[in-house]
């Protein structure tokens, strides 16, 4: 294929604007699918992602397409839609040309949009912003299209409209690609210089590299070497995706593929990295690599106990595809052998928990999430704290440093204020905020991260009846009066119940736990105390009463199978429960922390 | 022919009744005469067909109100249950409502073997009785039904109550007036609300769980306090008036159940009869069979064996099963907090407790020390 007439683009849009239909219509119209095998959203190949609707990891394809009796290459790259993921998304920018900014017909611009935007933007992309939905009965083009002029900065004839469900504006948007959207720069002459932009894990060939030739050819039988940790490999196989699997020879400059290179471990290779021929002397990276790091932590436990071996087998194969999962053991008291786990934020999280239960069928308690948190200590060291019980001493630390985050929240205007009561409240400091036109702001905060993990996504949601839309990114440390609450039953601390929280909030949450564990341990046969305690000081107490009667007055007649049943209740109950110092906890107990509204 | 079949202990269930009461979700029907001359041929097949002939220690005619049947049908009952061989100090137990109490059929019943009368009182109180649904009844009368029942010679009477219907105290009113007629075994069982019971239907529910076991603690006392010793967890009696059949029950022994929805533990299996009247009469005897396999039958035995004051028998058991008690269930903290006791060879609930056994029991057989 001839390099002026490859096209290497990515569609960049915020959740719903209809990303996924969109790829969809480009693999059809393109004939890379036929309706038979279309198994809507062909991009999305997680069962989960297809159900959420929401594209986790990407892929990509390329596809032939005829436009003015000449033959073009255009290589589509998905790109998740979700906040956790902005550096997946930032990385397969930067094997990008162009970029589809999709907008929805109705909703307007949003958080993401922008942040997305402001991403493609970073990488050079030649953006080409797109209404999509244009068929929806309350689609309100002529807004948006202002909305984009104002906010964006585009011209009205750079605006495509098209509706991926009817297919309307399908072939001009592939016009608009092939003409606007630069073809792939490098020279096949030069040595080879390919960038990883995605990899995944394949059950039978192993690590599967998705990359991008920059520069030169690459080889069947290459050995190559990676330039941020000097591995040597040998190219077993390569090809493309189109979207199906189509082994080839080689694969050369700006043509996106994928290799196998009998890479055993996710780990090994770091996405954003370089590949060049092993004996070659290249120095330079192509992009510089950024350490991707979790911010969200969470402790999982498998229920039974002795499914602790499977939790594992399955956390290793969910890492296998997605470098930035972490987890290490760790013992509870509570609630036994578990991991600790590191996520890239919520969603992951909610999507890695859904996978072990869902797939791997282990049915597993997580604690309640929480941050890393920066301490320095008297003796002048500092210590991250990924586990709120594995906190020192209050006499120990000099200070405790948390996270905090940079929010933009769309809104329509007439919920500025619930907003900003809502972020007031979670501990937010006010930066600024921008009129999108005159309905719509973008309000910035700077936020505790700690807070966005807690319930913040929740609560702007029910604040602004479902119209606000979000977005964060880290911004840095910041000191904070922050204590740890721990919460004792019958005189045992729980280890998995202890959390780390601002001092002025400990008072009202530590109540709202206890209440709450009231209302979901049952009574047991001894009356126990529940208490909410910061250091030496219990600051809420609550006494769930012992039980006075489980007891069948009657075994009539011989009829034994009454009281049978009752105790195979009571079996089933006590398995889905945790004993702690003699007391039956429901698993339900060690997410109320989750649900406590400080209303 | 005669078999050796270690059962020695027969339930009847004759399950007709002239009223229905409100919390009853036993198996029972309105009495209706042809039903019931049905209902004995096919009684009478079912014993023919499953009895081998053994010398049996207890039988309990239960109900319904076996005691609503005429005299001529009580006359073929006996005709059916006298097939039954009989050891010499056999127990004999027939359940009677009050109003069923006539001078000629407490005497066909003495005539017929009956040693033992077990009569439905309840309650003497007319609210309560009128919420159960039950015939009213004073006390004046209950002390006639007693005193014509002692008169044809019935020695052993046992008087059902029921306690926890509303929060009234009256349940130890009805005790104090009956310990004074001389009675030998008084059950008190708490109301249960099951499905398919009008109370159910009605959305009743339990007085508060407080309430009612203080209210439990003041029964047991009152009754010790007049000489009756408690055995069961609902069962009391002056010293060697234990129901022997309901004892079977508890040690987890062998019985024939015959009759409509009776259940029978027999050879290696536990067994349910049909609940249809006229699968029965059609001699579709048997609704389903269970098993019982050693780990359930050890699971029944503590179940059942814990039901008693006296509580289980560890060198029995250990020998029974083969198995070490104290090693296999994780009992060292339900002792260490006196929910269990131990006394000599016996590890028994501590009757300050009884009336949360269930939940002393799951925590006996589902907290098994970690394999």
């Amino acid at each position: 294929m001839k390099q002026e007439n490859i096209r290497v683009f990515s569609i960049i849009a915020h959740i719903d604007h209809g990303k996924s239909t969109l790829a969809d219509r480009i693999l059809e119209k393109t004939g890379a699918l036929t309706d038979r095998n279309i198994k809507a959203q062909v991009l999305d190949s997680m069962d989960l992602e297809r159900e959420r609707g929401i594209t986790i990891k990407l892929n990509n394809a390329s596809l032939k397409y005829k436009y003015n009796n000449e033959e073009y290459f255009l290589n589509l790259i998905d790109t998740p839609g979700h906040v956790d993921f902005s550096y997946e998304v930032s990385r397969s920018l930067a094997a990008c040309d162009g970029a589809i900014l999709l907008i929805d017909a109705v909703q307007g611009i949003e958080a993401q949009t922008l942040s997305n935007y402001y991403l493609a933007l970073e990488n050079n992309l030649t953006i080409i912003p797109v209404i999509n939905k244009i068929d929806l009965p309350n689609a309100d083009i002529d807004s948006i299209k202002k909305e984009i002029i104002d906010t964006l900065g585009f011209k009205e004839e750079d605006i495509i409209l098209t509706s991926a469900k009817t297919g309307e504006g399908i072939d001009r948007l592939l016009e608009e690609i092939i003409l606007k959207v630069p073809y792939p720069k490098g020279n096949i002459n030069n040595k080879l210089q390919a960038l990883i932009f995605d990899s995944y894990f394949d059950p039978y060939k192993g690590v599967i590299l998705l990359i991008r030739v920059v520069n030169g050819v690459i080889n069947q039988g290459d050995k190559i070497r990676l330039m941020s940790t000097n591995a040597v490999y040998d190219i077993i196989e390569l090809g493309l995706h189109t979207p199906n699997i189509e082994s080839k020879q080689k694969l050369q400059t700006g043509e996106i593929g994928y290799i196998c290179a009998s890479i055993k471990s996710i780990s090994d290779v770091k996405v954003g990295d370089t590949i060049i021929h092993s004996n070659d002397s290249i120095t330079k990276p192509l992009i510089k690599l950024k350490e991707i790091k979790p911010m969200v932590f969470s402790g999982i436990y498998p229920l039974e106990s002795n499914k602790y071996n499977d939790l594992k087998d399955a956390l290793d194969k969910l890492k296998l595809n997605d470098a930035s999962l972490t987890f290490e053991p760790e013992v509870s008291t509570a609630l036994g052998f578990g991991y600790r786990c590191g996520f890239l934020g919520m969603l992951h999280m909610d999507v890695i928990e859904e996978r072990i239960e869902r797939e791997y069928k282990i049915d597993i308690i997580a604690t309640s999430p929480n941050v890393i948190y920066k301490l320095f200590l008297t003796d002048n060291t500092e210590q991250m704290i990924e586990n709120p019980s594995k906190m020192p001493d209050r006499q120990k630390i000099q200070k405790i440093e948390e996270p905090y985050v940079k929010t933009s929240i769309f809104v329509p205007n007439i919920y500025i204020g619930d907003v900003m009561k809502l972020c007031q409240k979670k501990r937010g400091i006010y930066i600024n905020m921008d009129y999108i036109d005159e309905k719509r702001v973008n309000i910035h905060y700077e936020m505790p991260l700690a807070e966005i993990v807690y319930d913040f996504f929740d609560k702007l949601k029910s604040f602004t009846k479902g119209y606000a839309s979000f977005d964060y990114e880290i911004s840095d440390y910041k000191v904070s009066n922050l204590v740890k609450l721990d919460i004792l039953l019958n005189g045992e601390i729980i280890d998995a119940l202890s959390m780390i929280m601002h001092a002025d909030l400990a008072y009202n949450r530590g109540r709202q736990v206890v209440e709450n564990l009231k209302k979901l341990i049952p009574r047991q046969l001894f009356e126990v105390p529940v208490q909410a305690v910061i250091g030496q000081r219990v600051i809420a107490r609550e006494n769930i009463k012992a039980v006075r009667k489980d007891v069948l007055a009657k075994c009539y007649g011989g009829d034994i199978t009454r009281k049978r049943k009752l105790l195979e209740k009571q079996k089933e109950g006590k398995k889905r429960m945790k004993r702690v110092g003699n007391v039956d906890v429901p698993q339900e107990a060690f997410l109320s922390i989750l649900n406590v509204d400080e209303n | 022919m005669l078999m050796k079949t270690n059962i020695d202990a027969v339930y009847i269930h004759i399950p007709f009744c002239n009223k229905i009461c409100n919390y009853c979700d036993f198996s029972k029907l309105y009495y209706n005469s042809t039903y019931v001359n049905k209902y004995l041929i096919a009684l009478s097949k079912e014993i023919d067909k499953y009895y081998k002939y053994e010398k049996i220690n207890t039988i309990y005619i239960g109900g319904g109100t076996p005691s609503c049947l005429s005299i001529i049908e009580l006359k073929k009952l006996f005709k059916i249950v006298n097939k039954i061989h009989l050891y010499k100090d056999y127990e004999y137990t027939f359940e009677c409502n009050l109003e069923d109490i006539t001078e000629d059929k407490l005497k066909l019943l003495y005539k017929n073997k009956v040693n033992r009368l077990s009569i439905g009182v309840q309650s003497l109180n007319k609210n309560i009785l009128k919420k159960l649904g039950r015939s009213l009844y004073s006390k004046r009368y209950l002390k006639q039904k007693i005193k014509l029942a002692k008169s044809i010679g019935f020695k052993n009477i046992n008087i059902d109550l029921m306690f926890g219907i509303n929060n009234c105290n009256s349940i130890l009113k009805d005790i104090k007036y009956i310990t004074k007629l001389n009675i030998n075994h008084i059950s008190v069982y708490s109301l249960i609300i099951e499905p398919h019971t009008k109370f159910y239907n009605n959305n009743e529910s339990n007085i508060d769980q407080d309430i009612e076991s203080k209210l439990y603690a003041k029964i047991v006392e009152l009754l010790n306090n007049n000489n009756y010793i408690q055995y069961e967890i609902s069962n009391f009696c002056k010293k060697g008036y234990e129901c022997k059949h309901n004892i079977k029950y508890w040690n987890n022994d062998k019985y024939y159940g015959f009759g409509l929805s009776s259940h029978g533990y027999i050879y290696n299996y536990r067994y349910e009869n049909t609940k249809s009247i006229t699968s029965y009469i059609d001699g579709k005897y048997r609704l389903s069979k269970t098993i019982i396999n050693k780990k359930i039958d050890i699971e029944n035995y503590i179940m059942l064996n814990l039901r008693k004051i006296e509580g289980i028998n560890i060198n029995e058991f250990n020998k029974k099963y083969n198995i070490d008690f104290e090693k296999k269930y994780n009992i060292e903290y339900l002792l260490k907090n006196k929910y269990l006791i131990k006394e000599k060879d016996n590890v028994k609930i501590n009757k300050k407790y009884l009336y949360i056994s269930n939940k002393i029991l799951a925590d006996i057989l589902y907290n098994e020390l970690d394999n």
